[in-house]
Parts: C-alpha cells; structure tokens; sequence
C-alpha cells in the first residue's frame, strides 16, 4: 500500500506542469507572470520528484502503484530504474528550458501560451516514461505528438511551421496506429495491460523456447512506432525543419520527446527478445539512419539544421544498438546524447564567436597515409588493452565488442589527426589524453548504466547469425566513411566527391519529395506583397483581384 | 577564404557593345543593393546606401515595386501618433505645406480615417516567378529563394559546414551553374529538363545573362527594374555579394560578385519560364512585361505610400520641434574656461555614451567630457596574439593604417602565451573534428556527452559562458591582463608592422586636432572606446563600436593612448604647436556599454603619488555607471527585481537573453557642438554628440571631415534603424528566436529563406511599443551657415544626403539655440521656433569665410 502511495505520489510532477498548463488559460500573452510563477514552482517540484524516486528506486528496485482503471487497462505508475532515469532527465532539462524560456521569449504577444505549451508537453512525456500500463503508455505517447503539434505551429502563419507540423502529423498518426495495433495485439495476448505482467509472461514464454507470431507481430510495429517517433530516415523531414519555432522547443524536443522511440524500445526490451525480425529491422534502418545522417550533418550549413541532422544520427545509433540488444549502451547513449543536445541548441547563438575565435593559426594536415595508419593503430592498441582490463568476453559479448570497434573510429580520428597534422609533438600528446580518457569514460560509464539497468533488462544474447553478418556489413560502413574522412584532404578535390557533397547537402532529395507528398509547396507565403501586371496599354492600372487574393 | 583575396578576376574584358550595354544595365541595378557585413563584424550600414542621390519619397515608391518595401510605418502608427499629441496639428500642416498638398491638415486626416487601406501591402512588378505561383498555385517564388539560399550558404560559407559542397575557389556564377547541374532538386519539384537548360547556357556570367534575356524576351534599356526586382528577391545574399564587391573596390579590386549573383538570378528565371512551358505563363509573363516599359511606372502604383510619407514628414517635424524646445529650454550655459578641468575623458560619439557622460559630470563637475568618433583617428589593423590575421578597426568607409600587433611586455611571458594559445586552438580543432564527423560523433557522445549536464546549469545561471569569449580564448587570466599593443616597427609574414615615429606624431596631431583638444590638457584624459557584453547573442559585434569595424573600441584606445603617451611624440608634438604637459597622463579605458562600467588598462602609468586621483577617478565612474544604469533601466522590463544594477548586470550575462541593451535605439540626433551647449540637456541616450568648436578650426577642416565621416556614418547608424523599424521583413532580421546561424556570417529565420540583414525586431521593439520610433537623424552643427556650404558644394555625396530628405541638417546659433534649417540646395530657413531675428548668427564676413577655406 505504501508502494502505491508513493508511486502515485510522483504524479505530482507532471500534475504541477499541468497546472501551470491551466494558469496559462488565463494569462496567455505579453509578460505573464503567473505562468513564470506557476512554471518555476513546477521545475522545482519536478527536480525534488526526480531525485525522491532516485531514493526509492535504490532501495526497493522496482514500485508500481494499483490500477485505477477497468479489465486490467487504465493508470498505473511504474518506477524502475528506467522510468527513474528518463523522469530525473527530464526534469533536469525542463528545469533549463523552461527557464530559458522566461527571458527569451520576453516581449513576446504570446509567451504565456509558449509557456503553457511546453509544460504540457513536458507532463505528456513524463507520464509517457512512468506509464505502467499499455493504456497510459498509448494515450500519453499520443499526447506528446499533440502538445508537439501545438509547439510546432506556435507560429501559425509561417509557412515552414504548417509544413513541419503536417510532416510531423502524418508520420505521428501512423506511429499511433502502430503503437495501437502492438498494444491491441499484446493485450489480447496475455489478457492484461500491465506491463510488469506482460514481462513476466513474456519470460515465460521465452523461456518455453516457442516462437510466438503474436509477439513477432508486436515487436515489429513496436519498432515501426520507434522509428517513426524518433524521425528515422525517411521520415526525418519534419525534425529539420522545427526551427520554425522558437529554439526552446527544439531543445526539449531533441533532449527530450525524440527519445521515446528508444525508450520504447528498452521499456519492452524483453518483447524485443522474444523477436527474430525486430532487432534486424532496428539493425538496419537504425544503423543507415545514423550514417545516412551523420554525413549529412557535415555538409549543413545552417546550425539548428546541421544540429538537426546530428539528433536523427545520434536515435539511429541509439536505435542500432537497442538492436544489438546492448539496452543499457542505448540508454547511456540516449541520455548523455540529450543533455548534449539541450545544450547546443539553446547555446546555438554562440557559432559565431566560436568563428571568431577559430581565427587563431591553424595547424594543417599532411594527407600522409602513413601517418593516419600509426594513427588508427594506436587507437587499436588503446581498445585492445582496455578491452582486457575490463575483461570483455569476445564470444558472449560480441555485441558489446562492436560498439566498442565505432569507439576505436572515434579515437582514429583524434590519433591520425593529430599525427597526421604539423602541430608540435604536444598537439600528440594531448590528442592521447584525449583518447585516453574518452576511452575510460566510455567503459566506466557503459558498466555503471549495465549496473544500474540490469534489473530491468533481459540478459545480453549473443547474437545471432544474420545480426552477426549485419553488423558486420554495418562496421565496415561506418568505418570506410571514418577512412573516408581522414582522407578527405586528398579527395577534396574530385568532382565526383564534390557532387556526393551536394546530393547529400540535399539529404539525398528525401525531404524534398516529402515536401511534394504533404503538398507544401501549396501554401501560400505570409507575404502581403501583391504583384501587378499591365493591363490594357494607357489605361489606368488596376491591381488584378485574383492576385491580392492569392498572396493576402 | 575567398573574401579575404582582393579579386582581381575580371569577365569584363573583350564584351560586345550590345555586352558592354547589359554590364552597365546590370552595374547600375546592383549599385542599389547596399552591403551587409557577417556578424563577425556587424556594422551598421544604411540600406538605402544607392540611393542618396535620389528623393526620399521617390525611392519609396521604387523599392516598393522592386521589393513590396515599406518605407514607412503602417498609417495607424501615425494617427496613433496623432492622438497621443505626439504629433501636433501644426506638424502635420507644415508637412503638408512641405510636400506642396494643399489639403487641410483636419481634412487630410479624416480623408485617411475613412479609406483606410485593410491591407498595406505593396504592389510591385512581376517576376517569372510570381506570374507561376499565380498560374499554378504553387509558390515558386519561396523555391527558388531556398535554392538559391542553400547553394549561397555553401559557397560563402565562412566555417559552418565541415564538408563543404559548394566550390568556393571558383568564380560565384560557374560554381553556381556546376551545383546546379548535379542538384536534382528542381527537377523532383517539377521542372523539366531543369539541368540541360542550365547546362546549355554559356559559362561567361554575362554573356549567360544576355541569352537568359533573350528568353525571356527584355530588351537590356527596358530590364531596369526587374534586375532590381530580382535582387530585392533575394536581398540578403544580394547585399552580402555586394559587401564583397565593396571590400575589393575599396582596396583597388574589381567589382562583380553582385554581377555574377545577378546574372544567377537571371537565368534561374529563364530556365523557370521553358520548363514550365505553359503558354498562360507565357501569355501572364508577356503581358507583365509590358509594365517595364513604361518608364516610373511604380509612381503609380501605391498610392497609399504618399499618405503615409506625408505623415511620415510630420512625425520627423514633431520630433525636430522636441529638439529645438529642448535646446531652447535649456538655460544658457556660462563658458567653463576659466577654469581648467582635472580630468578629461574623450568618449566615442555612440548615443550610449550620451548617458554615462551626463552622469559623470553630474557626479564630479571638475571631470570634462569629448565626444569623438570611437577609434579616435587611429585606423589600425589589429592583430590579436596568435592570430593569423589581422581585423580591420576602423570605420567601414575607411582603409586600414598601420597594421598593430598584440603582445605582452614580457618576451618570455609572451612566446609562452603565443605556444599556448596555437596549441588551444590545435587542441580545439582536433576535438571539433572528432565531436562532429560522421560516426566519430557516436563515440563523442556516450562517454563525453554528460558532461553537459552541469554544463547547462551553470550556463542557465550565468555562472559560465556558453563558449569562451573569443578575445579570451586560449589565454590565461593573468596573461589576458597583461595585454598591451606594440608600436614596435617591425615585419610580421608579409606586412609592415607598428608605427615609426614620425607617424606617429603625425597621427597623434590630426587625432588632436580633429577632437578641438590642442591645448589646456587635464591631469589625467582618459580615452574611452566602447565594447558591450553580451551572450549567445548572433548579433553581439552590433553592440561593439561601429567605428572600429564592429569590434570593442580597446584596442584602438590602447594604441591612441600609447602615442600620446610617448615623450618622443610630445617633443615633436611641440614642433607643432601642441604642448602636452608632462603631468598629463592619458588613460586608455573601455565603456562596457551594456554594464556602463569603464575598465581603465594603464593604470600602471599613473605614478604612485598620483594615486589619489586615480581612486576618486575611479570611485566617479563607478558612481556615475551606478547611475547611468539606473536610468538605463527604464527602458527596461525589470519584472519586479528594483536593482537595476543586479538587472542590467543579470541581463549581459544571460544566455537566453535577446535584449542585452538597447544599442543605439532611439538614435535621432546628432550634436556638433562643444560640449557646454549640450550639458544641461537630458538627451534620453538618443542624441550623438561631436565635440567641435569652429572658432579653433581656422580652415574648417575639421568641419569638413565631421560631415565627410562621422555625420555620414551617424546617418548610416540612424537609417539602419530606420529601414529594420519600417520594414523588419527586407531590412531587419526579424525574429531572434527563430534565427538560425547560416554560412557562419549570417543569420536565417527558420529554417530556409533568404538571409536576414539588417537589426533583429528584438532590438527595436519591447513588446509592447517601439523602442526605436522611425525618426530620421536630424544633424545640429554649430558653425557658419557658409561654411557648411561650401562642404556641401564640395561633396556632392554628402549634400546628396541633406538635399534628398535622409537627413536633416540644422545649424545651431552662438546662443545655443537652433536657429536655421537646410532646406536644400545650399539654401536655409529660419527655424519656426527659432529665435527671433535681432540674435540670430552673426556670419561671419564671406570673404573671410573664403580666405579660412582656400
């Protein structure tokens, strides 16, 4: 009973963003002090909630509150160390941006509504990640993409909102349906909404070695939903386009709602398990998406787009390794992604001095082979050795070994960079401290989130041979477009690789087609511009009606 | 970077006649276009810089049917204006008179209230375009603006994207056509054939223009305002190719960048009218053409603007008359020169110093205030330690000098400070090359990205910047103090560097001389350039001084106050006349405009029995900075927190804070004056002041080189407001929120779109009201009518200013008052309100005036 009371006391937290969701009702405009009030009392609330479930998760694991609700389906709150993680994220970032908020959209005519919108989108997420029942996990999923809805169109007569939030509409709906029908299927299944319930039977099951069509079918359109939710490749196009909207927004929307595809996907980690397709599906569209994206992002030339580009990389890549079935990996990745993010969409108006101060002699590369060979050798030699300090074993963890070989890229480029430059020789040994400590930190902190996960995870499989053939066809991608890029001083200039440039600066045309289907080249501009043309020779020029009409 | 290689390129060469004709056609379209400098160095420049020669009223209604540009605020701003008594009936009646309408002042208003227009958009002339947006319903127009924008982004990309697509060591328009060619983009939204067309045109931009018009059927003497049309369309990467044509003449290249843009444009249109192929287009397109022809066609088509330049007239004559009450209010200062000051402090003209002068006199009457142009007549070349080049801190229209290096004294402390800093940024460089590749980026995050979590929060709180200031950059605390410049003559890679000595009395004399400041020299002058200290602001260098080119006016007052100080350069200064007593310390200091704290850099130089004054020196700008920011703070939201200081200190270190000061908002007068004419006046830090007294300049050279420069760029300063007040959409970068960073130079709102010029709304409007009210910059010179018009008669350009209605121009009497008006072509008018006739200016005798002017 106290379990109960204390699960549903969190609920207070997202019931204060409602509340200040409500104030703002009533003061939606120019200076509104109550929402201000009613939104930093909310974050304060919400930073206190969060660090109270970190107590209570520690000490009894796992606290789920009684169903309010008929036949098995209605609230319940699930707090794990998973829901305890997503809730103290995402109070941690909407503390930043919501107080961001206060000051940057001072003057505006309608910045109690700003605020009002974001804490209502802040409450739909939190009571998404503590949902402990299919039905307040659907209905709380569909309610982030509506509070999004509202945020993306904050400015409604610009025409790049409309077309963002129609993209974002479409790909939202058939998530829900997706999401729908994997709900739909599991209830019916195992007669419960309760997910505790569902995973235990799901072990069950597991464990019973029986293939099940049933949980096939729900673990694909569950990573359907995912990928939709977290605009993977080629429903990315809304996502680089938010900057419609203030950049609060598009600060909480990549630190905070893109992660619910991934969190989907851990929070039903153990119907993942159960499926042979799904962990593929996630393998290969997770795995293009973040390449596909990440290369992208190189050749943007705007900074929120280019920041864009980066979020969609970074859930592919968090997708990919759900794939693995590495969920903590995800998890680490997802959460040091999003406070990443937050910050550099909320400092993005900094790129500027940050040129500035790149005025300072540069070191240049030598475009040496030789050099970047020693380069990623010494990466390998680092790997190697902490591969075996940490006492990885190869066959069993193989998984965990890949996302450890993208590790290795990463720390090539800092090596061959360095080497291959004609900085001084402290420019080396800085670049080795570098990798050095990433290399650490990634280890460390990968344990640390095994450690506090693993309670509410599946146990690491092996994978199997078509995901041991993916993955390897997948590493050699990565790595031939890391490779790619340390050569890029002598490739530079070829006109092939300057046209790849433009195809990808284009996104591969992606989006442009997307912007045929959701007809936007339709909508007209907010211009009210109108434009004339003779009309009979000498007469008076009277302005053509159709064209006022078009363009008012 | 190809904007730093002065372009010698030239397609101008071996053209036709027929060729030779359209480059003309082409030049003189492109000569409308003003510049836009990157926010590097975002200085202030007048938008409607190409049209000095022409009438105010007329340019507004050609840009209207070039671009649908405003030119004056919506009618209801000014009956608004009206009501409130700000503008006076009286006003209205003497606009009226001015522009020969004869109707009634009461009749001219109720006419207005009772048509008044629902919509104020503009009419203009039809491009390719806008006739297929019309025929097809799509809106083509925003296409083409975002590939044209995307492929601009690219090629004058200053560091964003880390793969760049465009070929920028090409020239703009084959780099262009070769994008273009590969791009599929068009031809998924529908347009046939889109490459080929492309493809066949020539290579030679101008000779690709001449065909493109032939397609679409203009012959070149009738294609005038749709070339203008064409580049308004695009008016922001238009004024950035411009603002490279500008550096490169200015430094004896070429022009034809905007050119090559303008031929760009050209054929997109053309290749947009064959791919559609659609004969109602065609039909649409031929009868839209026939409106070229008829020449000042766009008199008639917004009838509505000459209202609203009417009224326009009235709120710039009403705020004339709020200037002449202020200064005839004013008691009559008596001369303070038996009485020598203690201290003198020279600030930059900048209206915000306006405020913090007033109040440091008011809080120590011994200390005596200049106001001069903020780099002081010291047009160097600066280049900060490690930097591989040097940044230009001088006015825009100016030509670098001598080319200045940073340094700390010590040489060990420097080379030391030198590695440390090349090694940072190698540093640095590594790990942006490591955090933002394609798949690095995987590993960056995971084991680095919580590290941001503590990050946001101290960022949130203003304990820590988002990214290091760049000025502090790679430098240690201590090091960063220790700062100084170096007149050391020397050679740096390719340059001359420092100033030998006889330039430097040479510099040092005109710089006194142009400031009135050649004798009775305080104890201690402070000169005190102009920074702002903002945050994750894309605009901050628009808050830096204008006249050092965008940047904080320290080094320039370093490098002023380590010639004065030099006792060498006052042993020649005697030779000329100027005797600077050897007590007479200069003090190079820093306004922080957005704090009002001055920092003070050699204080080393005051001896140590001196220091008393140095502390009640000190102890006076702190006060006096209390104070400014008191008043300051009205302008202010202050939500509910009564500390202006804890506010307006709050507000420079705010990473979410779009209004950090309010710049030069407001800006609507400059003084030419000695300072006691302007004491007692409270000028609300809206009013630039110029100390000049013209009975010290016996050539009137100094006057000349007051309306040749600092008055022009006042007007530049004034008219960017101006054109970002009126017309926020073409001449202002609209909202702050939404901007996103583009090419590193510039800002986008949104996601696509051209680029943005011009102030953000942000910084001109609170809310609530405008805080810059569209007032043009009226200019109150004291000095002989005479003389003022024999400048004028010498610089057309500048008399091109005062005759076509972009300034006012307005002399000021030996009493203090306002008394004459220009009323153009070198004539002047008694001020309505001025003083009455038996103490009006004695000029002084013509012949004399034309003996002191050669």
């Amino acid at each position: 009973m106290t379990q109960h009371y204390l699960a549903l006391l969190v609920l207070l937290s997202p019931a204060f963003f409602v509340i200040t969701a409500i104030v703002s009702w009533f003061q939606p405009g120019i200076r509104p002090s109550e929402v201000k009030k009613a939104a930093t009392v909310a974050t304060y609330i919400s930073l206190a909630i969060a660090a109270f479930c970190g107590f209570f998760v520690s000490k009894y694991g796992l606290l789920q509150s009684d169903l309010i609700g008929l036949s098995e389906l209605g609230v319940s709150v699930r707090l794990d160390s998973l829901s305890g993680i997503m809730l103290a994220m995402i109070a941690l970032i909407s503390f930043v941006v919501l107080r961001f908020s206060m000051n940057y959209l001072d003057g505006d005519g309608k910045h109690g509504a700003f605020i009002g919108r974001l804490a209502a989108t802040i409450a739909a997420v939190q009571l998404l990640v503590l949902s402990g029942n299919l039905a307040m996990l659907f209905v709380s999923w569909v309610l982030t993409s509506i509070s999004l809805n509202r945020l993306l169109v904050f400015y409604k007569t610009r025409p790049g909102a409309i077309i963002a939030a129609r993209k974002k509409f479409i790909v939202a709906r058939i998530g829900d349906t997706c999401l729908l029908a994997a709900f739909t299927l599991l209830y019916f299944q195992f007669g419960t909404g309760d997910l505790e319930k569902i995973f235990i039977d799901t072990k069950v099951l597991l464990e019973s070695g029986e293939a099940n069509w049933v949980l096939e079918a729900v673990a694909l359109l569950l990573v359907s939903a995912a990928l939709l939710k977290s605009a993977q490749f080629p429903f990315h196009g809304w996502l680089i386009e938010v900057m419609e909207t203030p950049t609060p927004v598009s600060a909480l929307l990549h630190a905070g709602l893109l992660n619910a595809g991934p969190f989907l996907i851990v929070r039903m980690a153990y119907i993942m398990e159960a499926s042979v397709y799904a962990p593929i599906l996630l393998l290969v569209l997770g795995g293009f998406t973040a390449l596909f994206a990440s290369i992208v992002y190189m050749t943007q030339t705007s900074i929120k787009t280019a920041l864009g580009y980066s979020s969609v990389a970074h859930m592919g890549f968090s997708l990919m390794v759900c794939g693995l079935g590495l969920y903590p990996a995800a998890m680490l990745h997802l959460v040091a992604h999003s406070f990443y993010k937050a910050h550099a969409f909320l400092s993005s108006g900094s790129v500027i001095e940050v040129i500035r101060a790149s005025k300072v002699t540069a070191s240049k590369r030598i475009g040496s082979p030789v050099r970047i060979l020693i380069g990623i050798a010494l990466a390998l030699g680092l790997y190697c050795c902490l591969v075996i300090i940490w006492g990885i074993d190869p066959e069993r963890e193989l998984a965990l070994l890949a996302v450890g070989a993208i590790l290795v890229m990463g720390l090539s480029k800092l090596f061959s960079t360095a080497i291959d430059s004609d900085g001084s020789f402290k420019l080396i040994l800085w670049a080795s401290l570098l990798s050095i400590l990433v290399a650490l930190s990634f280890f460390t902190l990968e344990s640390l989130f095994h450690v506090l996960l693993s309670s509410q995870l599946p146990e690491l499989q092996s994978l199997t041979f078509p995901e041991t053939i993916l993955i390897a066809i997948i590493l050699v991608a990565f790595a031939a477009s890391v490779f790619l890029q340390l050569l890029t001083p002598v490739l530079s200039v070829s006109t092939a690789y300057r046209a790849l440039a433009i195809h990808l600066r284009n996104g591969l045309y992606v989006n442009t087609l997307f912007d045929r289907l959701v007809r936007a080249p339709y909508l007209p501009s907010s211009d009210r511009r109108r434009i004339s043309v003779a009309p009979t020779r000498k007469r008076k020029l009277v302005h053509d009606e159709r064209f006022a009409n078009q363009s008012s | 970077m190809i904007q730093n290689k002065v372009s010698k390129q030239n397609f101008f060469e071996n053209l036709d006649t027929k060729q030779v004709e359209l480059v003309n056609a082409l030049r003189e379209a492109c000569e409308k276009v003003a510049p836009v400098w990157s926010l590097e160095n975002f200085v202030a420049v007048n938008p409607y810089l190409g049209f000095s020669s022409k009438n105010f009223d007329d340019v507004a209604q050609e840009l209207a049917a070039a671009g649908g540009i405003q030119m004056t605020l919506p009618t209801q701003f000014y009956l608004q204006k009206l009501r409130e008594g700000v503008i006076e009936k009286q006003d209205l009646t003497n606009a009226l008179s001015e522009k020969g309408n004869k109707t009634e002042a009461s009749l001219f208003i109720k006419n207005t209230e009772k048509d008044l227009p629902s919509n104020d958009g503009l009419e203009t002339i039809a491009t390719v375009a806008d006739i297929a947006t019309e025929a097809t319903k799509k809106d083509w127009n925003r296409f083409v603006t975002t590939r044209i924008s995307q492929w601009a982004a690219s090629y004058f990309d200053k560091g964003q994207a880390i793969w760049t697509a465009a070929n920028q060591q090409e020239g703009l328009f084959l780099a262009w056509k070769y994008e273009v060619q590969v791009d599929r983009s068009s031809e998924l939204m529908g347009l046939k054939d889109f490459r080929k067309r492309v493809k066949k045109f020539p290579d030679h931009p101008v000779k690709a223009a001449e065909i493109a018009l032939q397609k679409l059927g203009i012959p070149i003497e009738d294609a005038s305002l749709y070339f203008h049309r064409l580049l308004r369309r695009e008016g922001g990467w238009s004024a950035y190719a411009a603002r490279l044509d500008w550096e490169n003449k200015l430094y004896g290249g070429v022009d034809g960048k905007l050119i090559e843009f303008l031929a760009v444009l050209i054929c997109w249109e053309a290749c947009l009218l064959e791919s559609f192929d659609n004969p109602v287009i065609d039909h649409r397109w031929n009868k839209a053409k026939e409106l070229f022809t008829q020449r000042g066609c766009y008199r008639k088509l917004n009838q509505q603007l000459a209202t609203n330049l009417i009224f326009q007239e009235a709120f710039d004559l009403a705020t004339q008359r709020k200037i002449f009450e202020k200064f005839q209010q004013a008691e009559a200062p008596e001369r303070a020169e038996s009485l020598q000051a203690e201290v003198q402090a020279i600030f930059c003209i900048d209206v915000r110093s306006e405020v913090f002068r007033r109040k440091l006199e008011m809080v120590e009457s011994s200390i005596e205030t200049f106001g001069f142009a903020g780099f002081f007549a010291f047009p160097i070349k600066y280049i900060p330690i490690g930097y591989e080049e040097g940044e230009a801190q001088c006015p825009v229209l100016l030509k670098t000098g001598p080319v200045i290096m940073e340094q700390v004294a010590d040489p060990s402390q420097f080379r030391q400070a030198l590695e440390g800093r090349v090694l940072n940024s190698q540093v640095q460089q590594l790990w942006k090359s490591f955090k933002s590749s394609a798949v690095t980026c995987f590993s960056f995050v995971s084991p680095v990205g919580l590290s941001y979590l503590p990050k946001i929060f101290t960022d949130s709180f203003g304990w820590t910047r988002p990214v290091p200031h760049p000025h502090e950059v790679g430098l240690s605390k201590s090091v960063y103090e220790k700062r100084d410049v170096s007149l050391t003559f020397d050679r740096y890679k390719d340059e001359t560097v420092g100033i030998p000595l006889n330039q430097q009395i040479q510099m040092a004399k005109n710089a006194l001389t142009a400031m009135s400041l050649k004798d009775s020299f305080g104890r201690l002058v402070l000169v005190v350039g102009h920074g702002s200290t903002t945050v994750n602001n894309p605009h901050a260098t628009g808050y830096d001084c204008g006249a050092c080119g965008g940047h904080s006016g320290e080094s320039n007052a370093r490098v002023a106050v380590a010639i004065l100080n030099n006792s060498d350069v006052r042993a020649g200064l005697l030779l000329e006349n100027i005797t600077i007593p050897t007590h007479t310390i200069f003090l190079a200091c820093l306004h922080d405009t957005t704090t009002d704290e001055v920092k003070i850099y050699n204080e080393l130089d005051v001896p140590t029995e001196r220091n008393e004054e140095l502390i009640s020196l000190k102890n006076s700008l702190k006060l006096a900075g209390h104070y400014a920011r008191t008043e300051r703070s009205m302008r202010m939201e202050s939500e509910g927190n009564s500390n202006a200081d804890k506010m307006i200190m709050g507000r420079s270190k705010d990473w979410s804070q779009t209004r950090p000061e309010w710049g030069l908002a407001g800006c609507s007068a400059f003084v030419v004056a000695p300072r006691h004419r302007t004491k007692g006046i409270d000028l609300g830090g809206k009013s630039f002041l110029h100390s000049y007294d013209w009975k010290k300049d016996l050539d009137f050279s100094v006057l000349e080189l007051i309306m040749t420069a600092p008055m022009v760029v006042t007007s530049w300063i004034n008219l960017q407001y101006y054109g970002s007040t009126v017309d926020n959409k073409n001449f202002g970068s609209g909202n702050k929120t939404l901007h996103n960073v583009t090419a590193g130079l510039g800002v986008l709102e949104g996601y696509a779109g051209d680029l943005r010029v011009g102030l953000p709304f942000q910084a001109i409007h609170d809310g609530e009201k405008y805080q810059h009210e569209p007032q043009k910059l009226h200019v109150i010179i004291e000095a002989p009518m005479r003389a003022m018009n024999i400048i004028l008669k010498k610089h057309p350009a500048v008399k091109d200013l005062c005759d076509n209605g972009w300034i006012y121009l307005l002399a000021m009497d030996e009493e203090g008052k306002v008394s004459h008006r220009y009323l153009g072509d070198l004539s002047w008018e008694k001020t309505r309100r001025g003083v009455s006739d038996n103490l009006r200016t004695k000029d002084p005798n013509p012949l004399e005036l034309g003996v002191r002017l050669k």
